[in-house]
């Protein structure tokens, strides 16, 4: 069984999270990017727990969607806080804690 | 020639990236959320495909049922953000934007080029592998520790959302 191209689309899809993530000025869209980019580690996990036989891969898969739930919780709270401060969604208006 | 599989594998890598596409590209926060929806569940499949049936599961009950669902709620609560998202572009043109994900991908591939001699996996899996039995024994035995620390984070979590969330007298 190949592998190769669940490789690909682990880099492709961390790509075009990493592009969203740094490119696009909503903060909803910011947030789904860095969704992606965590699914991307988790399909590489998963290809390589795959190649091994390994289960361990999947273990670390287990804690890393807990973790995205988590950050996914904050960071809503967060970003429903700026909205009501700044009545925007622009990332770029957000910037309280440059120095 | 390539079997029924294979060519299914293609077609839910193909959807992944254009629905990936999709998420960042989309005109309303809406449209994106369901181009993601679709992301997950061609993710979905690839686990199944890798024989990691309970994360499979969990990706479809964890990302779809609960993250999506939140983020739903955002978008209802961001009723009129709505209209700026047409009027967001991003600051950099495009063309920059392309040459930076052919780099990325570049220097990625470097990396990857390694993996060039890697072996075939072994088509035969053990019939337990990625069941709910075998991780569960696993996260109950050799993780049992980071699985019990994990309940920090979560109450973290839910002690700091209520704390932010909350309004200002």
């Amino acid at each position: 069984m190949d592998l190769s191209h669940f490789i690909f689309a682990s880099i492709a899809l961390f790509t075009i999270g990493l592009i969203g993530a740094l490119a696009m000025r909503n903060v909803l869209i910011f947030f789904l990017s860095i969704e992606m980019m965590l699914n991307a580690a988790n399909l590489l996990f998963v290809a390589f727990a795959r190649q091994w036989n390994n289960e361990i891969g999947l273990v670390w898969v287990f804690f890393i969607v807990t973790i995205a739930a988590i950050e996914a919780a904050v960071g809503f709270a967060i970003i429903i806080n700026l909205f009501r401060e700044k009545q925007t969604v622009d990332i770029d208006q957000f910037n309280e804690l440059k120095g | 020639m390539a079997n029924l599989p294979q060519v299914l594998e293609w077609t839910f890598i193909f959807l992944l990236i254009l629905s990936a596409i999709g998420v960042i590209t989309a005109s309303k926060p809406v449209y994106s959320s369901l181009s993601f929806l679709v992301t997950l569940i061609s993710l979905a499949f690839l686990f199944l495909r890798l024989s990691a049936s309970f994360i499979s599961t969990m990706q479809i009950l964890i990302y779809a049922g609960a993250i999506l669902v939140i983020f739903m709620f955002v978008i209802v609560l961001f009723q009129d953000a709505h209209r700026q998202i047409s009027i967001l572009p991003p600051k950099s043109s495009s063309l920059f934007i392309l040459f930076a994900m052919c780099g990325f991908v570049l220097i990625i591939a470097l990396f990857a080029i390694k993996l060039i001699g890697l072996k075939q996996a072994d088509p035969m899996v053990p019939e337990v592998y990625g069941s709910v039995q075998s991780l569960g024994r696993l996260l109950y035995t050799d993780f049992v520790l980071p699985f019990e620390f994990l309940v920090i984070p979560l109450l973290v979590a839910v002690v700091g959302t209520l704390y932010v969330a909350k309004k200002e007298k």
